[in-house]
């Protein structure tokens, strides 16, 4: 992506994922943004600007998010902003207010508490209130449909679905903040009953708590700040049309399109994070980014290992970012996604040095 | 048909949106409401700043430290007007007041933060003001619940506390509130 200033993660941490946090979001918040900005060695107080992403319809509390905010310590008053979306968004909003050169510093956080509410009957009022909403339909449904649609192009197998639950809990057995990990045969998958046919219960994300936060550095003091900056490359979202049924639900055409906006070329990486909640998204996501067959796609387990709504994007970068401090892998790319069955889709390249 | 020989009537379609949230209150609300119940309003004094938080929150929003058990206080139930309103209601779905209430924020002595959406007692509406000094008309400990407790941090007392009353002493001079307004 040329004439982007060079911006870095320098900093990072997440809570583990559970099914349910007794303490309040912001009691999530507040010991991730310190261990993060901690991790970055700045102090909150030198911060250029915070951008944090959360749903307040989660836990049903108006205007939840200001509350979120006092883990940024918003006192004297700070400059921030707010996205009602998932993290990965606030981290683009951070990286488009550090191209404008006068501030070095960004935090990002994002979180959510689902355990509150009922997942099904929240995130129908997600859809169009004319059609869809009042019909209830829930993400499990239209995923289930998206399956089906899969299944019918001949584009997968149920045990393609199948594998990649099995692939994903493996991997999620590294993860200390992974939710549901294990050894699962593919077989054995394969004969449990239908929870939205031809979805099975394992083919859905756990339904989770959790927190993210990330400290972001432009040129000079990112390589201050950190031995080993993870530099943003490129970072775009596409988004496509509201309605699921005017869309080709076996492709994620904005995926590609974000990808190359990013800068994506089809060359190697070393590490790919992708959100895909249900396991299907990942078939189409991998065929969205020409990946090979090989790559390695979520070692943490992704998605369906734990799914912080509103967190599980930002959760891939910091995923990404994380192996690339560490000097175990180069380069590595995360994706993010809102909406309804992968509407809207964000990809963000990163490097070492 | 072209649009000028569509039906002109307003299409109106009913869709009342219900959402079910199920939640436990945090442990710090829980020993919160234990503690209203059997009569004490507690809070977290920030072992950093000394701030008092009512009800604690589990961190000082100032200083960004965990506040724990260990820094729980005590404080009084008797207070300062620091603010109010009195709202005039209209009929939306779900107001089931229908004459004038007050709706006023209460900072506790010993407390750096307000009660907020108090009503205030012992004096008409119109002499309702900032600085005047009130006290807590607790619900006979029989009828006391956590119902009014939620983990969305309004710090509502309504199940514990009916309202606030004009205790008859001097207002408070505004120097010694007006950090505290909100």
């Amino acid at each position: 992506m040329s004439g982007a200033t060079d911006i870095a993660v320098v900093g990072f941490a997440q809570t583990p994922a559970v099914r349910k946090a007794r303490e309040s979001e912001v009691q999530l918040l507040v010991p991730t943004v310190t261990q993060a900005l901690e991790r970055a060695g700045l102090d909150r107080r030198e911060v250029g600007f915070t951008c944090a992403g959360s749903c307040d319809y989660l836990t049903g509390g108006p205007f939840a998010f200001v509350s979120n905010l006092e883990a940024a310590g918003a006192w004297p008053p700070i400059s921030e902003s707010h996205v009602e979306m998932d993290g990965a968004w606030a981290l683009y909003e951070a990286w488009v207010r550090l191209q404008h050169g006068d501030i070095d510093t960004a935090l990002v956080f994002g979180s959510g508490k689902s355990s509150p509410s009922k997942p099904d009957e929240l995130w129908a009022q997600q859809l169009d209130p004319y059609y869809l909403a009042p019909l209830g339909v829930d993400p499990g449904s239209l995923a289930g449909i998206q399956a089906r649609a899969l299944l019918d192009a001949g584009k997968a197998t149920e045990r393609d679905f199948a594998e990649v639950v099995v692939r994903n809990r493996s991997n999620a057995k590294g993860n200390p903040n992974a939710q549901v990990a294990g050894d699962f045969s593919v077989d054995e998958l394969l004969r449990a009953p239908y929870l939205r046919a031809p979805l099975r219960r394992h083919d859905f994300p756990p339904i989770s708590d959790g927190a993210v936060a990330v400290v972001l550095a432009r040129g000079d003091k990112a390589r201050a700040l950190c031995e080993r900056p993870t530099w943003i490359r490129g970072i775009d979202h596409r988004i496509e049309v509201h309605q699921p049924g005017m869309r080709d639900l076996t492709t994620s055409s904005s995926t590609t399109l974000a990808a190359r906006k990013a800068g994506y070329d089809g060359g190697p990486l070393d590490v790919v994070e992708l959100s895909s909640t249900f396991s299907p998204q990942e078939i189409i996501l991998r065929d969205a980014l020409g990946l090979a067959d090989d790559a390695n796609v979520n070692p943490s387990g992704g998605a369906l290992a734990a799914n912080p709504v509103m967190a599980t994007g930002l959760v891939r970068v910091v995923e990404v970012a994380q192996r690339i401090t560490e000097g175990s892998a180069g380069r590595g790319l995360a994706h993010a996604t809102g909406g309804q069955v992968m509407q809207h889709n964000l990809v963000c390249l990163m490097e070492g040095e | 048909m072209s649009a000028t020989d569509t039906p002109k009537e307003n299409l109106v379609m009913e869709h009342l949106v219900s959402l079910t949230y199920t939640e436990e209150l945090t442990p710090i609300l829980e020993r919160y409401v234990d503690a209203l119940i059997d009569g004490h309003i507690i809070g977290h004094k920030c072992p950093s700043c000394g701030r008092v938080y009512v009800p604690g929150k589990g961190y000082c929003p100032i200083c960004v430290v965990p506040t724990t058990d260990k820094d729980e206080v005590e404080v009084s139930d008797h207070g300062t007007v620091t603010g109010f309103t009195i709202v005039a209601p209209v009929a939306y779905y779900g107001q089931t007041e229908t004459e004038p209430f007050v709706y006023a924020s209460v900072l506790l002595d010993g407390c750096d933060s307000n009660l907020g959406g108090q009503d205030i007692v012992g004096v008409p509406h119109d002499q309702i003001r900032s600085g005047m000094r009130v006290r807590a008309v607790w619900k006979p400990k029989e009828k006391r619940n956590g119902s009014a407790v939620t983990n969305r941090g309004w710090g509502s007392v309504a199940s514990v506390i009916d309202a606030f009353e004009w205790t008859g002493e001097p207002d408070l001079e505004r120097a010694k509130y007006e950090e505290h307004i909100f």
